[in-house]
């Protein structure tokens, strides 16, 4: 249930930048979400539709570009992986190290004026 | 872009940011202060509490340690704590699965400190939601017993991303399970190549010397 926390923040910025920009309607909202912070789409999506209700941002969708992780290993470079590893998906060598993955932003929102 | 219109906005903005606020009123609190804080996490179960009595009796009699403990709901811990003599606060979570930095900067600022040179804040018992939220301490350690399993940086890696010490706990149990400390150790350390790992059983008291001389050589710098 850490996606409470998440979609109330989501909720917090988006109603403020609405105001901010004297927009009426929020209507998408796209969110960079790393693999590391185990999000779960369906249950952010669930809370914020509940939390957003009566609100600028009822009904407004939320779009998640997911970050990949970045695994660097000595021998085959680097690659991207959609879920954890702390081996190289390559050569499945131990010498690796993992980077990115954890960003939890707001990229933009889209809005009615 | 005219009025009546569908727009872009951008905002690029990290979502934890009201958090983040917290956490470095927090970092900026202690540090004034001089106090040397650690963050335990760890799954239920996996020792937290018996660390912090093996630190209380550790630093007994050189003063200085105050305890926070976080719980979705009773005061079980503070009382365990509270025998030993200590300043102790409980926090309970009601539905977060994790301490706020906000609450617990509220809960420091009611607490007497002014003797206090090592704060311990225990989170709530998981793996996944106190790992997301920066309490502004020195260091995060996360525990591990041996009877969890030895995938758990492959189920839980931001928490072993972000800790500083990992501290695998019960190893007296190794002979009655199948625990591979060197999976756990190669995990570890791909997550943070920074990490320190020590291994413990509070009840044989092997290895925790090393991890307590250790904690109390990171809490002497900050001490100035």
């Amino acid at each position: 249930m850490h996606e409470l926390g998440v979609a109330s923040e989501i909720l917090d910025v988006a109603l403020s930048e609405a105001d901010r920009h004297a927009a009426k309607k929020v209507t998408s909202i796209r969110l960079r979400v790393g693999v590391l912070r185990a999000i779960e789409p369906g249950n952010l999506s669930f809370l914020f539709e509940h939390l957003a209700r009566g609100t600028p941002a009822e009904g407004a969708l939320l779009e998640i570009v997911e970050e990949p992780v970045r695994v660097e290993c000595g021998t085959c470079g680097v690659s991207e992986v959609s879920s954890i590893a702390w081996e190289c998906p390559r050569c499945k060598g131990a010498g690796v190290s993992v980077t990115g993955g954890d960003s939890l932003s707001i990229l933009s929102l889209d809005v009615d004026t | 872009m005219g009025p009546g219109g569908n727009v872009r906005i951008d905002v690029e903005r990290s979502i934890q940011r009201s958090a983040d606020e917290s956490a470095a009123e927090i970092r900026a609190f202690l540090l004034e202060r001089k106090i040397y804080a650690l963050n335990l996490i760890s799954s239920p179960g996996s020792g937290k509490t018996t660390l912090i009595e093996a630190l209380l009796a550790r630093f007994d009699g050189k003063g200085g340690v105050a305890v926070v403990e976080g719980d979705v709901e009773t005061e079980i811990d503070a009382e365990r704590i509270r025998k030993h003599g200590v300043q102790v606060r409980q926090i309970t979570t009601r539905s977060s699965c994790h301490i706020q930095p906000s609450r617990l900067l509220s809960v420091l600022r009611e607490m007497d400190l002014s003797e206090t040179r090592l704060l311990l804040v225990e989170n709530v018992g998981n793996l996944v939601c106190p790992a997301e939220v920066p309490l502004g301490e020195d260091a995060r350690v996360v525990l591990l017993s041996v009877t969890e399993g030895d995938e758990k940086p492959l189920k839980y890696p931001l928490v072993f991303k972000t800790s500083g010490l990992l501290v695998i706990t019960k190893t007296d149990l190794l002979p009655y399970v199948t625990f591979d400390v060197e999976r756990v150790r190669r995990a570890a350390r791909a997550a943070n190549p920074a990490v320190e790992i020590f291994e413990v059983s509070a009840t044989t008291g092997e290895g925790m010397s090393a991890l307590l001389d250790r904690i109390e050589a990171l809490r002497a710098v900050k001490n100035g």
